[in-house]
């Protein structure tokens, strides 16, 4: 990498680390945290409230913590998080939250986004996370560990993508997907993608004990056989008594059906969620409790 | 004088209004007018004989009247005001013949594409990487979600809303829902239509006229289309969709 900080603008309130390297045209706003040993390429855009960890490798024509796209958003000063060891490939767009999504956008540690992510406002993505190229994320989604997004999937705004759970490649995500699953598609949008079989990759990702990982198999191969009747199938599992992971995936498949469309996190609609309120300073959120009263 | 950063490129020629701000490492050709209060961001590129209303925001990496063919200074682009280009948008340049035109407060998001020759509308919203081909045509108020794509010479009608994935290979009727490859039609965009002020009793007729007319299809009954057409006491809306739909290029039969 070539540090080229002549050919950069970089406001002079921004925080860079001594030892991060700034590749040629890029633009770093006056809000921004750039932490040690992070790398920027060539002709990227840090703007907004954005704080980056240490150890990102960030690719050429990226742009993080520009303004949301959504019409809700009306200009409060919203944050961007992003961990530690990330490596983000070439033109991914990462946006800062809104006043309704509970003002944060984070990405996680030791994700991999490839080339042309968009993750968009009040998004939360986890840990070990992979996005294959042009996936789009709407907004307010939370993707938790060790998922893998196959090439040109897309999610809907409110999703929950469970613990190293697989979505196809050109998936569209309108529902919550169950954790340790294999979510595909097979015709490209007139029928709605289903849960298709177990995501051993996954499982074999997330290092489970070895009865756990059997209680975990015997779990899904329960519940998705085929996913009719879940409701009944989940309450005559609790009721045998489930433990770890397999009770986790039962309260999680429970949680997205009580949702409106199968989506949990409908019900975060103009709230601030947990994991951003656990970001947020007391002060700003008894500010938020404040401003809505 | 527009506030330019020194690290830009804005060629001798380009027409820049006094309010505009330009920020670093645009590049700016010399037949471009740039209206006032427009703000472009770090990064930006815009070629050609572009014209660019008032009010307009052009966010990072966007590519604003660039031709296929390389000869850069002959595309023509005619973009009105208050339109919002997210970044990595590209908007192709078409010809002085049939150039490139886009109306006022448009929201295009990320990575859209917008060819050669199109015709936009006014108060559209584009989601992230929709591609819309050369020559097509989008009316008002249409709103694509992510991955959808219009293919070239097509028409979508007003207020309609284009599900994810969605090919539009033929025409889009105006009001409607559509999704699939190649698409259905899967009901009336209500939604968008209170939006935009519709009362009830409209809603309904449009409704009842796209039951008949689709039945969840893609397929338009034509006999329908003419009872529909015959029809005096329908209403404004439902005259607009029969004219459309008799208007339109049928769709071309599959070969599959």
């Amino acid at each position: 990498m070539i540090e080229c900080k002549t050919k950069s603008e970089i406001h002079p309130s921004a925080r860079v680390a001594p030892d991060a390297k700034i590749g040629p045209f890029c633009v770093i706003g006056p809000d921004v945290t750039i932490g040690p040993g992070t790398v920027l390429g060539r002709r990227v855009t840090v703007t907004g409230n954005t704080t980056i960890g240490s150890g990102n490798i960030i690719g050429d024509g990226c742009v993080l913590g520009a303004t949301p796209q959504d019409l809700k958003y009306r200009g409060a000063d919203c944050l961007l998080v992003i961990g530690h060891n990330n490596r983000i490939g070439r033109n991914v767009t990462v946006h800062i939250g809104t006043e309704p999504g509970g003002y944060v956008t984070r990405i996680g540690d030791d994700n991999f986004l490839m080339e042309g992510v968009h993750v968009a406002h009040d998004c939360f993505v986890d840990n070990r996370v992979h996005l294959g190229r042009m996936v789009q994320l709407a907004g307010h989604i939370l993707i938790q560990d060790g998922v893998v997004m196959d090439d040109m999937s897309g999610a809907h705004h409110f999703v929950t993508i469970g613990r190293y759970a697989r979505v196809g490649r050109r998936t569209p995500v309108r529902r919550d997907v169950p954790p340790y699953t294999n979510f595909f598609t097979e015709d490209y949008g007139w029928t709605a993608p289903s849960v298709r079989g177990v995501h051993e990759a996954g499982i074999t990702a997330a290092d489970l004990k070895r009865d756990e990982e059997l209680e975990l198999r015997r779990t899904l191969s329960d519940l998705f056989e085929d996913e009719s009747a879940l409701q009944m199938k989940i309450e005559q599992l609790e009721n045998m008594g489930v433990e770890g992971e397999a009770a986790a995936l039962c309260e999680f498949c429970q949680r997205s059906l009580a949702g409106k469309f199968g989506r949990d996190r409908e019900s975060y609609r103009g709230q601030v969620p947990p994991e951003a309120a656990a970001i947020l300073s007391p002060e700003k959120l008894a500010e938020i409790q404040r401003n809505k009263k | 004088m527009a506030e330019i950063s020194p690290y830009s490129i804005v060629e001798k020629g380009a027409k820049l209004a006094s309010d505009v701000v330009v920020g670093p490492f645009c590049y700016i050709g010399g037949s471009v007018k740039l209206g006032s209060g427009c703000v472009v961001e770090n990064n930006v590129t815009i070629v050609g004989q572009t014209t660019i209303g008032e009010k307009n925001h052009i966010y990072p990496m966007a590519v604003i009247g660039q031709t296929l063919d390389g000869d850069e200074n002959k595309g023509k682009c005619v973009i009105g005001s208050a339109n919002n280009f997210r970044e990595h948008s590209t908007i192709y340049a078409g010809t002085a013949k049939e150039p490139t035109r886009i109306g006022k407060n448009n929201l295009i998001m990320i990575a859209c594409q917008v060819g050669a020759g199109t015709k936009m509308g006014d108060h559209g919203i584009f989601a992230n990487c929709t591609h819309i081909a050369d020559r097509a045509i989008i009316e008002d108020y249409v709103r694509t979600s992510a991955f959808s794509f219009v293919d070239s010479g097509i028409r979508v009608g007003a207020y309609t809303f284009t599900a994810g994935y969605v090919q539009v290979d033929h025409d889009a009727p105006p009001f409607a829902m559509i999704q699939g490859s190649p698409y259905r039609v899967r009901g009336v965009n209500t939604h968008n239509l209170k939006q935009c002020g519709f009362g009830e009793a409209e809603i309904r007729s449009l409704k009842r006229a796209f039951r008949d007319l689709y039945n969840g299809t893609g397929d338009l009954k034509q006999d329908v289309l003419k009872a529909l057409a015959a029809d005096k006491k329908a209403n404004q809306y439902v005259k607009t969709l029969v004219s459309y739909l008799k208007s339109c290029k049928p769709k071309e039969a599959d070969n599959d």
